[in-house]
């Protein structure tokens, strides 16, 4: 930590760095930070605190690897380190009833018309959507919102969260069930289909 | 070799749309895809699942004071290590 504390502060080239390269991705942070923490006040702390420790660490960080990804490893683990302790969370989906093709088939059985189960989807409200999401335990909800929502790849993926690639796959295999099965569920309370 | 039929494309669906499969593979599914219409409408749905994740989860308005209350704490706190 003591080696790359200080480098940045004293370095105007540094500096004028993070400045160019890291402050533009606030808005993808804070929205990350949001389906975190499910708080607006949280998700600033939780920025905030992000953006110091990597200042910090800037001086460290291999120009030329990938920023983001340095960034969102940051904002992951100073959100398992502060928030983790507040929400205890079983690491576990209830799964095994959810098959594959949960969400599509349950819309076509609807009598949803073949290449329209699509749009049943665009009238859900953004607050459903992401009700959904932040309803996933911990470890699945940030496998899913760094593939689908941040777009990371699978090893990307593993080197933010610390954990194997399989257990990246797996995570988001039933993480995205999971996330089907809850959206039926709004769908239907929304009364999307008629069933 | 023979052609890959709908329900190994199907089991390979979501590696697909997560761009993670090799590329033989990949032409493989491509090419299914744009024969076989049930299956491509199955994929087209998982891809608009992604979008629609992205779309409604990854843009949230920034708060208009945050990006000062950063930069301000940046300038206090930025220089205050041991």
């Amino acid at each position: 930590m003591a080696r790359s504390s200080t480098a940045p502060l004293g370095d105007p080239a540094l500096r004028g760095r993070f400045e160019r390269d890291v402050l533009p991705l606030l808005p993808g942070l804070y929205s990350a930070a949001l389906r975190m923490t499910r708080n607006p006040s949280d998700a600033e702390d939780l920025v905030q605190e992000t953006y110091l420790r990597a200042y910090r660490g800037f001086g460290s960080f291999e120009e030329g690897t990938n920023l983001k990804a340095w960034m969102y490893r940051i904002l992951t683990n100073t959100f398992i380190n502060t928030y983790r302790k507040k929400q205890r969370e079983p690491v576990t989906v209830q799964d095994d009833d959810i098959e594959d093709w949960y969400l599509f088939d349950r819309i076509g059985a609807a009598g949803v018309e073949a290449s329209a189960e699509s749009e049943v989807l665009e009238k859900l409200p953004d607050e459903d959507v992401q009700r959904a999401l932040e309803a996933l335990p911990e470890g699945f909800r940030l496998a899913v919102l760094l593939a689908d929502v941040e777009g990371f790849s699978y090893k990307e993926i593993a080197e933010i969260l610390a954990i194997p690639i399989g257990t990246v796959m797996s995570r988001l295999h039933r993480g995205r069930r999971a996330l089907e099965k809850a959206l039926w569920e709004t769908v239907r309370e929304r009364g999307l289909v008629t069933d | 070799m023979s052609p890959i039929d709908c329900e190994q494309v199907l089991l390979q669906i979501e590696l697909y749309l997560d761009g993670e499969l090799e590329p033989s593979l990949r032409v493989e599914i491509d090419g299914h895809l744009g024969a076989c219409g049930p299956c491509m409408d199955r994929s087209d749905f998982k891809s608009h699942l992604r979008e629609l994740l992205k779309a409604r989860c990854g843009c949230e308005d920034l708060p208009p004071h945050l990006l000062e209350r950063v930069e301000a704490a940046l300038v206090e706190g930025g220089s205050t290590q041991e």
